[in-house]
């Protein structure tokens, strides 16, 4: 697993617990303890009421793919092997969106709006990723 | 705001290409020289210079920032410089900071200069640095996003919301291609058709290499000042007329309201036209920098030029090619100029500016009045309509 060349993400002090919780098959959102938002993604103060009483809950890991792209060409070297690969975004139940990749479909099959669900990879012993497919 | 504060008076520009054998400095004398000449001022009464950070270019940038170019042009009446950053919209910046300094008395008289050389980048940080600058590294780049990603993420979301075709979206490609040819200035001269845009390489769906910019070296500058020197100064002096700004977002996941980046263009678009005291149909040229054709069709469904949706229709109906009722980016954007970094913001005011004094050539539109700008940094993080026109009202 140590042989990963990708680049890895590149954390703050209040994402870690983000990180901790893909590490464990869970994928956690941010949320105001004061004005009940869910936040993606994680800041250090809340956007909305800049509480700094943030705890976090776990998402159900499923949504609806908002948009994507089949990346064919023009990346670097060390996403090359990847090709093609799709980029998604993924609006959560929990009313956030995030970008991910879309993973374990056919291209042609691939629409706006389709149900998709969380998948686990793990990147290094500290960081495991999270891609989606179809649900 | 900025009501008739500052007029354009000379404009310089090197032809965007690719000059491996040409160093940045050679492209900054001849263009800095050229405006300043072009403005009826002498060398030394030049009193301020703002410079457009050439962002991949960091050795530049130290050079510029640190003051290099009054030195090297011996402009000896230079009280101050400064460079400015602020992506693809530095350039407004620099005539915001302009318009301070002219009425503040700072300085009178402002050259304010862009060059990037994409050429003299070596092609390794050439890549890193395009893959990473606007991407966060934390929640984008390590699922191998990129800048064409980005774009090609809202691109497939608009087509499929408003079933606009691949042949519309590709003929904007086709309208910018078309004032490219007119401009001895740009690159990518060579016609383009709908089928050649739709052949090219598919680079990440639904974007096409043709699509895409093409990186290009590039140099422009312009000289500003207070509207009262400039009426001594030319007969031609473009006057700033009015400007209105909306921030959006930094980060596309943040972009979950659907009318939020149209209700930016459109509420900031309402603003200038109020303070310029004119209305849309008052507007000769739309010279928008956007850098990928679906900027065009966001900003002309925002300003209300077209419903959602039928922009792209609109495109394709010759609208805003040479000859149509709304030209739009008369030097061909990016796609058709070549991408010069923040430096495609500073040629598209020196372009208005050139219509504006009815210099423009064969892409000239006949009796210009007002020109209505745009440019944005980032992937739209912001939205920032400028109005410029021949008189003060
Ligand atoms: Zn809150």
């Amino acid at each position: 697993m140590n042989d990963y060349n990708k680049p890895l993400p590149v954390k703050q002090p209040w994402s870690e617990e983000f990180w901790k919780g893909t590490k464990r098959r869970k994928l956690l959102i941010q949320h105001c303890n004061d004005c009940g938002k869910n936040i993606f993604y994680p800041r250090k103060y809340c956007p909305e009421c800049w509480s700094s009483n943030l705890g976090w809950i776990e998402s159900k890991g499923t949504g609806t793919l908002f948009s994507y792209t089949v990346t064919m060409y023009g990346v670097e070297e060390k996403f090359m092997a990847d090709l093609p690969y799709v980029i998604a975004l993924v609006d959560l139940g929990e009313g956030i969106r995030v970008m991910s990749r879309l993973v374990n479909c056919r291209h042609e099959d691939i629409k706006c709006d389709i149900p998709v669900k969380v998948v686990f990879e793990d990147m290094t012993d500290e960081f495991t990723i999270f891609y989606f497919e179809p649900a | 705001m900025s009501r008739g504060k500052l007029a354009i008076v000379g404009i310089g520009e090197v032809a965007t290409g690719w000059y491996p054998d040409r160093t940045e400095w050679d492209m900054i004398y001849d263009t800095c020289i050229e405006a300043i000449r072009d403005s009826g001022l002498g060398k030394n009464d030049v009193e301020g210079v703002i410079s457009v950070n050439p962002m991949a270019q960091p050795k530049l940038q130290g050079e510029i920032g640190f003051g290099k170019v009054p030195e090297e042009l011996g402009l000896k009446g230079c009280k101050d410089i400064c460079i400015v950053n602020a992506g693809g919209s530095t350039t407004t910046n620099a005539l915001r900071l302009a318009e301070h300094w002219i009425q503040s008395g700072i300085a009178k008289t402002v050259l304010i200069h862009h060059c990037t050389k994409h050429s003299s980048i070596p092609i390794d940080e050439a890549i890193r640095f395009f893959a990473t600058a606007g991407i966060d590294l934390q929640w984008e780049y390590p699922f191998g996003m990129t800048y064409n990603a980005l774009i090609a993420l809202s691109m497939t979301r608009y087509m499929h919301d408003t079933k606009t075709t691949p042949e519309e979206m590709a003929s904007i490609v086709v309208a910018l291609n078309k004032w490219a040819q007119l401009d001895p200035l740009s690159m990518n001269r060579k016609p383009v058709t709908i089928e050649k845009v739709l052949a090219s390489r598919m680079v990440t769906t639904p974007l096409h290499a043709f699509e895409c910019n093409r990186l290009g070296d590039g140099a422009s500058a312009m000289v500003v000042t207070s509207p009262e020197l400039a009426k001594k100064l030319t007969d031609t002096p473009v006057y700033k007329l009015g400007e209105a700004v909306r921030y959006t977002q930094a980060t596309i996941t943040q972009r979950t309201d659907r009318e939020g980046i149209r209700k930016a263009v459109s509420d900031a678009a309402k603003e200038v036209l109020k303070e310029a005291g004119i209305t849309l149909k008052d507007i000769s040229i739309l010279e928008l920098y956007v850098a990928y054709p679906l900027g065009i069709v966001n900003l002309l469904e925002g300003l209300g030029i077209c419903m959602p949706g039928e922009a792209g229709k609109f495109i394709m109906e010759g609208n805003t090619s040479p000859g149509g009722k709304l030209p739009v980016s008369t030097m061909g954007d990016a796609v058709g100029r070549g991408h010069t970094g923040s430096g495609v913001g500073t040629a598209t005011y020196v372009e208005c500016a050139r219509q504006l004094m009815g210099r423009a050539g064969e892409r000239q539109v006949p009796n210009c009045k007002y020109i209505l700008t745009n440019s944005a940094g980032g992937s739209g993080m912001n939205m920032i309509w400028s109005v410029f026109g021949r008189e003060l009202k």
